[in-house]
C-alpha cells in the first residue's frame, strides 16, 4: 500500500521566504517555550505553559490528557489554527508563527493534513469533490484534467471508500465520513497529519478501523500526532505525551505498539518528499 | 468542462437551499424591479413623448379672436418670423350622451368641441392623424378624438345629436376616430374633441370663417420669450386690420403640456424606487451575514485544508452575483410588465402612443450593474468579515449559542423585566440579541410603515384638499347663459325651483395681466361675486376679502400668485378685460382651489366696466340636496326651467362631476403611490421572514434543547412567533411615527409638484390602521414558518446538526 504516488516531486514545503529553523535543530516538528494565553470573559488563561517539544519524521504521537488540559491548543500550534502567545513553532523547519493567516492557508494546505472529531466534510460536495477540494485551493495535481479525480479515487480506494465516491457525506456513517476525512487529509500529500480526536465520536469497532488506518500511514512514513483522551488507544501509538494544565507532564515512547503494518510497504515512494524525511 | 469542486460547491449551495435563495432573489429583484419601472418608463416617455409631440407640428402661438378668413392667414403668414400660419374654426357644442348615474336610458350633456379642418389630407399645424374608420369625414359625419369615444358614448356608423349655441340639435353620424396629440386630454379637462369639414360646419347654420390661428415660428422657437415676441407681434398687426384679439397663448416650446405634470410623479416613484433597493441590500446584508454565520465552520474547514481568505472571498461573492443574475432574470421581465402598464396609463392621460414596449438598452445596462453590482456591494462587509475569521474560531464556535447576550443597556434592561412568562422572556431578549441585523429588519419595516402610511396621508390630504376647494365653492350647480340676463330676474326664477337653497348671479370674464413691462400674462378667470355673497368661503392667507363698497379691488388666488410671482398685496395691476386695459388694486390673497389663476372683484364694479350694469350671463345655485345625483338632475331641472321662460343654457356644470374629474387624475398619482409603497411593503415581509428564519436556523440547538426539556411544538411556535410579531410592531410604531414628518413632506412635494400649493396636511388614521392589520399578517405569516420548521425537528436531528 502506498500513499503517495508523486515520487518526490510531490509537495515541497512553501516556505514563502520565510526564516528556516537553526540547522542544529533538524526536527520535523520543533515547539520551543510556547506559551498561549486567552483573554477570556472570566480573565486570562492560560493554555500552554512554555511547551519544548520535538517529533520527528514518522513518529506516530499521541497527546493525552483531560478535557481543558491544552492538548487541542497544542495541536492547533502544529498546525497554524492558532498562534502561540510566545516562543516558536518551526514545522518542516517552517517558522508558523511568522507566517501571515493566507501563507498559512497554503502551507497548512500542503504540509499539514487535519482530521477533525466531527469528519468535518462539506455537505454539499460530494466525497470524492471533498477530497478534490485541497488540490484545488492550493493548485495541486493539475498536470492533466482527470489528474485531481483520479488522485481521489486513488486515496479513496486506500481508505477503502471508492464505491462511496459519488455519494453526498450525509449518506454515510460516522466510520465511513471519518475514513473520507482522511483520505481528504493525504489530498495534498502532506508529510504530517494531525488529528484531534479523530475517533472521539466512533464506536470502539470502527474506532479501531480507523486507528489502523493511521497506523498504516506510520508505517508509509507519514508523521502522525493524534490528539485523544483514549489511554487504549494511546498506548498503541510509538510515542505518548499526557499534558495537564498547559504542561507537558510525561513524554514516553511505548515499547511494545501493535505492529500491525502491512510488510509490503514500498519505502521508497513513502512521502514524496526527500528534503522531509532527511530533515 | 466541468468546473472545479470549490465553484460545484457554490452552485450547490445556492440551489441546495431554495427557500433562502428564493429570499435573496426576491428581494433583489424587488429593488430592481422598483427602478426598472420607474428607469424605463422616464426613458420612453422622454424618447417617445417628443418625438411624437413634435410629429404633430405644434402650434408655437394660437390666437384666439374675432372671425377671419384666408386673407388675414396669408398677411400673418407673411410676417417676419412666422414660418407658417393657419386658421381654424374651433366651435363649442354639447352632445348627447347616456347619463352612468341616471336611470338606464337617461341622457345628459358632455361639453364637446368640434375642429373644423380645412383639408384633412393636407394639415400643416397640429397635425391631426387617422386613428380608425373612414378618413375624411364627408359631409354630415364627424370623427372623434379616440380619447372621448367613452365619454361621448360614440360609436363609428352610429349618429351623435349635438346641441348647437342656439339650441339647435343635429345629428352628426360618427364615421371614425382621430388622434389629436394637442387638444389636452379629457382625462384632465373634461371636454371632448371631434373633427369636420368646412362643408359641415355650413350645413350646421355656422359660417365658414376662422377664430383660432396657429402660428408656427420660424427661427429660435425653442425660446419661449421669443414666440411670445412674435405672437405679440401678430396680435398688433391684426388688432390693427380691426380684428378683436381675445386670447394669446404660447405654451412651452417643444414640450408636451402635461410634461410638467409628468416629472415630479417620476421624480417621486423614483426616490422610492431608490429607497426600496436601498432597503433590498440591507435586506441581503441580514441574509448573507447569516448564511457566512451559517457556513463558519465549514469556511475554518475550507481554510484547514488550504483555502486562503481570498479563494473564499471570491467564493461567496461568486453566489452574491449568482444571486444577482436570478433577480436580474425575474425582474427583467416582471419590470418590463409593470413598465408598461404604467407607460399605458401614462399614455392614457397623455393621449399618445407609446412606440417602445421594452426596457431601453441602456437601462438594461445600468439593471445589471445594479441587479449585481448592489448585492455585491451590499455582501462585501459580511463576506470579508466572514473570510477573515480565523480556523481556530470557526472550528471551535459550537455549543448552545454563540452570541453574547448581557453586555448592554438594552439587554440589562430586558433582564430587569420580571412580569412576563418564561417563554415569553426567551422571545423578548431573543428579538435583541442580534442587533445589527434587528436594527436593519427594524430600519427595513420603519421606513415601509412610514412610507406606506405617508402614501395614505397624502392621498387623504389630497382629498382634504378638495374638500376644502370645494368647500369654497358653496354652491353645487353652475348654469352658463348664452347672453347676459337680468342678474335679479335669474336668481329669482332658480329661487322658485323647489330644492334650490341660493342662487346668484355672478360675472365672468376670461383677462390677462399686462405687466409693466408690457408683456402678457397667460388667462386669468377674474370671478365678481355679489358683494354680500354666500356662495364662497375662501381662505385668505393675506390681507383681506372684498368689502361691499370696494371698487377697483381685487382678491388673487395662490395660482395667479404662482404665474406673476412679483404681484403683493396693496400692489396697483393692470387686468385686460374686454380688451380694454383697467388698473386694479389688490387687497387679499387666498388659497388656490385647483382651478387655475384667478382673481375676484365686486359684481357691482365689474358689471359697470363690462357695461352690462344689473346683468349677468352666469348663475350659481346652492341645493339643499347635495348627493351627487340631486346636482345632475337640478341642473337639468334648471335648465329646463330657463328654456321654458325663453333664457337659453349654453352649459352647465356641477360641483360633483368637476370633483369626480379631479379625483381621477389624483387616483393616478395614489395608484403609482400604492404600487411603491406594495414594493416596499413586500421588501419589509421578505425583510422579516429573512431574519425571522434566520433567528431560527441559528438556535436550531436551543430549540432542541427547549425540547429536551419539555417545550411543546405550540409552545416553541409561540416563542417564535412571538419574535416576529414584536419586531412587526416595533416597525409599526416607529414607522407611524416617522410617517408623521414623512407624510407631511411627501403631500408637500405633491402638492408643489402638481397644484403648486401644499396641500392641507391630514395623518391617515385608517391608513396606519390597515397597515397595522397588514404588519400583524406578514410578522405572523413569516415567522410561521420558519416556527413549523423550527418545531417538526426532532430533538436528535437539533442536537446532532452540525
Amino acid at each position: 500500500m502506498f500513499w503517495s504516488r508523486s515520487n518526490g516531486a510531490g509537495s515541497p514545503i512553501s516556505t514563502n521566504g520565510v526564516a528556516h529553523a537553526a540547522p542544529h535543530a533538524p526536527r520535523l516538528i520543533d515547539l520551543r517555550h510556547v506559551v498561549k494565553n486567552y483573554a477570556t470573559a472570566a480573565g486570562a488563561y492560560t493554555a500552554l505553559r512554555g511547551i519544548d517539544l520535538g517529533v520527528d519524521a514518522g513518529e506516530f504521537v499521541a497527546v493525552v490528557g483531560k478535557s481543558g488540559s491544552g492538548k487541542s491548543t497544542l495541536s492547533n500550534m502544529i498546525t497554524g489554527i492558532d498562534r502561540p502567545t510566545s516562543g516558536e513553532v518551526l514545522v518542516g523547519g517552517v517558522a508558523v508563527q511568522q507566517l501571515t493567516e493566507g501563507q498559512i492557508a497554503v502551507w497548512r494546505g500542503r504540509t499539514v493534513g487535519v482530521v477533525f472529531q466531527f469528519f468535518q466534510l462539506l455537505p454539499t460536495l460530494t466525497v470524492v469533490e471533498n477530497i478534490m477540494l485541497p488540490m484545488d485551493f492550493c493548485n495541486t495535481f493539475n498536470e492533466h484534467r482527470h489528474a485531481r479525480r483520479e488522485r481521489a479515487l486513488f486515496l479513496l480506494s486506500q481508505v477503502d471508500m471508492q464505491m462511496h465516491a459519488d455519494k453526498l457525506p450525509t449518506a454515510l456513517s460516522g466510520g465511513q465520513q471519518q475514513r473520507i476525512a482522511i483520505a481528504r487529509a493525504l489530498a495534498n500529500d502532506p508529510p504530517i497529519v494531525v488529528a484531534d480526536e479523530p475517533t472521539g465520536n466512533l464506536d470502539s469497532h470502527t474506532a479501531d478501523a480507523v486507528f489502523h488506518l493511521f497506523e498504516q500511514l506510520v508505517a508509509a512514513g507519514k508523521t502522525i500526532l493524534m490528539v485523544t483522551h483514549d489511554d487504549d488507544l494511546a498506548r498503541r501509538a510509538t510515542r505518548t505525551i499526557t499534558i495537564a494544565d498547559g504542561e507537558i507532564i510525561s513524554d514516553r515512547p511505548n515499547y511494545a505498539p501493535h505492529a500491525v503494518v502491512d510488510d509490503d510497504v514500498d519505502d521508497a515512494i513513502l512521502l514524496g518528499d526527500e528534503e522531509l524525511r532527511l530533515a | 468542462m466541468i468546473p472545479a469542486p470549490r465553484w460545484r460547491k457554490v452552485l450547490r449551495d445556492v440551489l441546495r437551499n431554495p427557500t433562502r435563495t428564493l429570499l435573496v432573489v426576491l428581494s433583489i429583484a424587488v429593488g430592481v424591479i422598483a427602478v426598472a419601472i420607474v428607469m424605463g418608463a422616464y426613458g420612453i416617455i422622454a424618447a417617445d413623448l417628443p418625438n411624437a409631440f413634435d410629429a404633430t407640428n405644434p402650434a408655437h402661438a394660437n390666437i384666439r379672436m374675432q372671425p377671419f378668413a384666408d386673407d388675414l392667414v396669408d398677411v400673418v403668414g407673411r410676417m417676419d418670423g412666422v414660418a407658417d400660419a393657419a386658421g381654424r374654426r374651433v366651435v363649442s357644442v354639447q352632445a348627447r350622451v347616456p347619463d352612468p348615474e341616471g336611470p338606464p336610458g337617461a341622457t345628459t350633456w358632455q361639453d364637446l368641441q368640434l375642429l373644423v379642418i380645412d383639408d384633412f389630407d393636407d394639415q400643416r399645424i397640429n397635425i391631426v392623424r387617422p386613428e380608425s374608420g373612414a378618413w375624411p369625414p364627408d359631409k354630415g359625419e364627424m370623427l372623434v378624438e379616440r380619447a372621448s369615444m367613452a365619454a361621448l358614448g360614440a360609436v363609428e356608423g352610429e349618429p351623435l345629436t349635438i346641441k348647437l349655441a342656439n339650441d339647435d340639435e343635429r345629428a352628426l353620424k360618427v364615421v371614425g376616430q382621430a388622434h389629436d396629440m394637442n387638444e389636452v386630454s379629457l382625462a384632465i379637462t373634461g371636454l371632448a374633441s371631434g373633427y369636420i369639414t368646412p362643408d359641415t360646419l355650413e350645413k350646421l347654420g355656422l359660417d365658414r370663417r376662422y377664430n383660432e390661428m396657429l402660428i408656427r415660428v420660424a427661427e429660435n422657437a425653442d425660446q419661449r420669450s421669443h414666440n411670445e415676441e412674435i405672437a405679440r407681434a401678430v396680435a398688433d398687426k391684426v388688432e390693427k386690420g380691426g380684428y378683436t384679439v381675445f386670447r394669446t397663448s404660447v405654451p412651452r416650446p417643444g414640450e408636451h403640456f402635461l410634461e410638467q405634470f409628468l416629472s415630479p410623479m417620476l421624480l417621486i416613484l423614483g426616490a422610492l424606487g431608490v429607497l426600496s433597493l436601498l432597503l433590498s441590500s440591507f435586506l441581503l446584508v441580514n441574509i448573507i451575514t447569516a448564511l457566512l454565520a451559517q457556513q463558519t465552520r465549514q469556511i475554518g474547514v475550507m481554510k484547514t485544508v488550504g483555502a486562503s481568505a481570498g479563494q473564499l472571498t471570491r467564493m461567496y461573492l461568486a453566489s452574491v452575483a449568482l444571486f444577482g443574475a436570478l433577480a436580474l432574470a425575474i425582474a427583467l421581465p416582471l419590470g418590463t410588465l409593470l413598465m408598461n402598464a404604467l407607460l399605458a396609463f401614462v399614455a392614457r392621460l397623455m393621449n399618445f402612443n407609446v412606440v417602445t414596449n421594452r426596457l431601453p438598452l441602456p437601462v438594461v445596462a445600468v439593471l445589471i450593474v445594479i441587479a449585481m453590482g448592489v448585492p455585491v456591494i451590499a455582501a462585501l462587509g459580511p463576506i470579508l468579515r466572514g473570510t477573515r475569521v480565523t480556523v481556530r474560531e470557526a472550528i471551535s464556535d459550537f455549543g448552545a449559542g454563540s452570541t453574547v447576550f448581557g453586555r448592554s443597556r438594552i439587554d440589562q434592561a430586558l433582564e430587569s423585566i420580571r412580569f412576563l412568562s418564561r417563554p415569553q422572556l426567551i422571545s423578548l431578549r431573543n428579538t435583541f440579541r442580534r442587533k445589527g441585523r434587528l436594527i436593519l429588519t427594524l430600519t427595513t419595516l420603519i421606513l415601509a410603515s412610514a412610507i406606506f402610511i405617508s402614501v395614505f396621508s397624502v392621498r387623504a390630504s389630497l382629498f382634504r384638499t378638495m374638500d376644502d376647494a370645494f368647500a369654497y365653492w358653496n354652491y353645487e350647480v353652475r348654469l352658463n347663459f348664452a347672453r347676459a340676463y337680468r342678474a335679479e330676474h335669474l336668481a329669482a326664477v332658480a329661487l322658485e325651483v323647489p330644492g334650490v337653497r341660493a342662487a346668484e348671479a355672478w360675472g365672468l370674464r376670461n383677462v390677462y395681466r399686462v405687466r409693466p413691462d408690457d408683456t402678457e400674462s397667460d388667462n386669468i378667470r377674474l370671478i365678481a361675486p355679489q358683494p354680500d355673497t354666500k356662495l364662497l368661503n375662501p381662505t385668505l392667507l393675506e390681507g383681506r376679502w372684498l368689502l361691499p363698497t370696494d371698487e377697483d379691488a381685487v382678491v388673487i388666488n395662490t395660482d395667479l400668485l404662482d404665474d406673476e410671482p412679483d404681484l403683493r398685496v396693496g400692489d396697483r395691476m393692470v387686468l385686460n378685460v374686454d380688451g380694454r386695459d383697467v388698473a386694479w388694486t389688490i387687497v387679499g390673497l387666498v388659497r388656490s382651489v385647483m382651478a387655475g389663476p384667478y382673481a375676484y372683484t365686486n359684481y357691482p364694479y365689474f358689471a359697470r366696466m363690462v357695461r352690462q350694469v344689473g346683468q349677468a350671463d352666469i348663475l350659481n345655485v346652492a341645493l339643499e340636496d347635495q348627493s351627487p345625483a340631486a346636482q345632475t338632475a337640478m341642473a337639468l331641472e334648471l335648465e329646463r326651467v330657463f328654456e321654458a321662460q325663453g333664457m337659453r343654457v349654453v352649459g352647465t356644470e356641477t360641483t360633483a362631476a368637476q370633483r369626480d374629474q379631479v379625483g381621477d387624475q389624483y387616483g393616478i398619482l395614489i395608484a403609482f403611490l400604492a404600487l411603491m409603497a406594495l414594493l416596499l411593503a413586500i421588501v419589509g415581509g421578505l425583510g422579516l421572514s429573512g431574519t425571522m428564519s434566520i433567528n431560527v436556523l441559528e438556535r436550531r440547538r436551543e430549540i432542541g434543547i427547549m425540547r429536551s426539556i419539555g417545550a411543546s411544538t405550540p409552545a416553541i411556535m409561540r416563542i417564535i412567533i412571538f419574535e416576529g410579531v414584536l419586531i412587526g410592531a416595533m416597525g409599526w410604531i416607529l414607522g407611524a411615527l416617522l410617517a408623521l414628518p414623512l407624510s407631511r413632506i411627501l403631500s408637500d412635494a405633491v402638492g408643489e409638484g402638481f397644484i403648486h400649493s401644499t396641500l392641507t396636511w391630514t395623518y391617515s388614521l385608517g391608513g396606519a390602521a390597515f397597515w397595522l392589520l397588514v404588519m400583524a399578517g406578514v410578522a405572523a405569516l413569516s415567522s410561521f414558518v420558519p416556527a413549523r420548521q423550527a418545531a417538526s425537528l426532532t430533538v436528535r436531528e437539533v442536537l446532532a446538526y452540525e
